[in-house]
């Protein structure tokens, strides 16, 4: 009687071990999994629907040095924003594969432009929050927060900063 | 808390409505911050699945509105009273340190 029950829990143990020792390594990947397929579009969606309430009107923001109307500024002041993003360690091992073969990465690609789209649409709610009516001179600048070479911290990053001048007719 | 400059700024060359009358040169603020100081477990975590990091993101404006306050302080130090034309850049130093830079041109205006 207690003979089998014993041997069914060495069993039970040894295949509890296996599926947790294979489990455990994996479990950050399936946790960056989920993140590239579920919660990256979520945030994609929410960004989209935040740029269409503001796309009715004219775009806010634009480049040049001084607003195309001539009429006259009472207030302005220099806004900015930013964000740091990153890929997903699945974006960065498939990255890292395809930079093998050259050519366009279009995962960071994707991760670029999303995080390039984030920093502008935060700047024209800045700016409407504020009640600025225009944003001129707009400038954008992108920096690389790398991981230390050798080191253990793995996080990585790019910043995404968009800066101009607010002004109020 | 840092004591407010009340210096107005703008990255266009001139200020809307006012004539620039004297130059007083390129001020310039920086900060040097190392992102593994303020490493922050949460953003390590974050990392994994990809998107924004609350933490960085806080951090460096942080640091941007404090280079950006030392060229205020610099731009009155000179006896100006706005600051045209400013630009940021950032630079890594070594050791995965970067370096905030906000430079301009403080003027006076009428």
């Amino acid at each position: 009687m207690g003979q089998p029950s014993s041997s069914n829990e060495v069993i039970r143990l040894v295949v509890l071990y296996v599926v947790l020792s294979l489990l455990i390594p994996l479990l950050p990947w399936l946790v960056s999994g989920i993140g590239t397929a579920v919660y990256q579009p979520k945030k994609k969606k929410e960004l989209l629907q935040r740029e269409q309430a503001f796309a009715k009107s004219s775009d806010v923001l634009s480049t040049l040095r001084k607003p195309l109307s001539g009429k006259e500024v009472k207030e302005y002041r220099l806004l900015m924003t930013n964000v740091v993003m990153s890929p997903s360690w699945i974006q960065i091992l498939v990255g890292g594969i395809l930079s093998l073969f050259g050519g366009e990465i279009n995962v960071f690609t994707k991760v670029v432009d999303w995080s390039r789209r984030e920093a502008q649409q935060r700047l024209r709610e800045q700016a409407a929050a504020s009640g600025y009516d225009e944003v001129i001179n707009v400038r954008m600048e992108t920096t690389t927060l790398s991981k230390i070479r050798g080191g253990k911290d793995k996080t990585t990053g790019i910043e995404v900063l968009a800066y101009g001048t607010g002004i109020k007719y | 808390m840092q004591p407010q400059v009340n210096i107005p700024f703008s990255n266009t060359e001139t200020i809307p409505g006012m004539t620039i009358t004297q130059m007083m040169g390129v001020v310039t603020g920086s900060t040097v911050r190392a992102k593994n100081v303020f490493k922050d477990i949460g953003a390590a975590l974050k990392n994994m699945a990809g998107g924004e990091l609350k933490a960085y993101t806080e951090l460096l404006q942080e640091s941007r509105n404090e280079a950006l306050y030392r060229m205020l302080v610099d731009a009155q130090a000179r006896g100006a009273n706005a600051v045209v034309n400013v630009r940021f850049a950032t630079s890594s130093v070594a050791g995965g340190a970067a370096e905030l830079l906000a430079y301009g041109t403080a003027v006076v205006v009428q």
